[in-house]
């Protein structure tokens, strides 16, 4: 029978395999960028010569696969936080806000590498709406730590 | 917080100690602890009512405002 507790697992498990993955891609991101640079159709393209384009995607994915293993970490803490009933923490607050932070961030190196290909802009400009959800739950979730704290305090 | 919770003298008065007083009430001696060192931030009305009821007293000289 499906439950919470494998529910959270079926969470902590794929969390781990993007990490996974993340470490994976990683190896192989000058081999993506240049299959990118030729592959790339023509309404892909940016304003900048695709000539040019192989280092500035590099360092874009490089950047973005770090985020990405920065976010899955926080991810990692925060579900393990939940297993252990912890759930309205500051910890977990912090572990949102910096999600949000690594999602924004995420979305501006890509809105610059947009300059080479625009498909990336309107891509960064997900990541930073994303990144905006994140941070309302991240407020939510603060008020939440704080209702909590009232109620712990109510005798 | 300018509410003072002068549960300590009142328990004093009546010879209570914390356990006893936790026990009549049915709350835990931590919470008890929480209420008398003042970092409660509400009181139940129902364990005001207990309190008042044990210590033979009224809420008022449980609670105190002192502007700060």
């Amino acid at each position: 029978m499906w439950n919470n507790n494998k529910s959270l697992f079926l969470s902590r498990v794929l969390t781990i395999a993007a990490a996974g993955v993340a470490v994976f891609v990683a190896f192989f991101i000058p081999t993506i960028a240049d299959w990118y640079q030729y592959m790339m159709t023509v309404e892909a393209a940016g304003i900048l010569d695709r000539e040019t384009m192989f280092i500035p995607m590099c360092i874009s994915l490089y950047v973005c696969d770090a985020l990405a293993l920065a976010a899955l970490w926080n991810l990692h803490v925060l579900l393990g936080n939940i297993s252990r009933d912890e759930v309205f923490i500051p910890k977990n607050t912090s572990c949102l806000r910096r999600i949000s932070w690594i999602c924004m961030a995420a979305g501006v190196v890509c809105i610059i590498f947009g300059l080479w290909s625009s498909i990336f802009a309107f891509v960064g400009m997900v990541a930073i709406m994303f990144g905006l959800i994140m941070r309302v739950l991240k407020n939510v979730f603060e008020k939440a730590v704080e209702i909590k704290s009232e109620n712990d305090f109510t005798i | 917080m300018p509410i003072i919770v002068n549960l300590d003298v009142m328990m004093a008065k009546r010879k209570m100690s914390s356990q006893e007083l936790a026990e009549r009430v049915g709350i835990t001696t931590a919470n008890l602890s929480i209420l008398k060192t003042g970092k409660a931030k509400a009181v139940r009305f129902s364990t005001l009512e207990k309190i008042c009821e044990e210590l033979e007293c009224q809420p008022g000289d449980i609670l105190e405002f002192r502007r700060e």
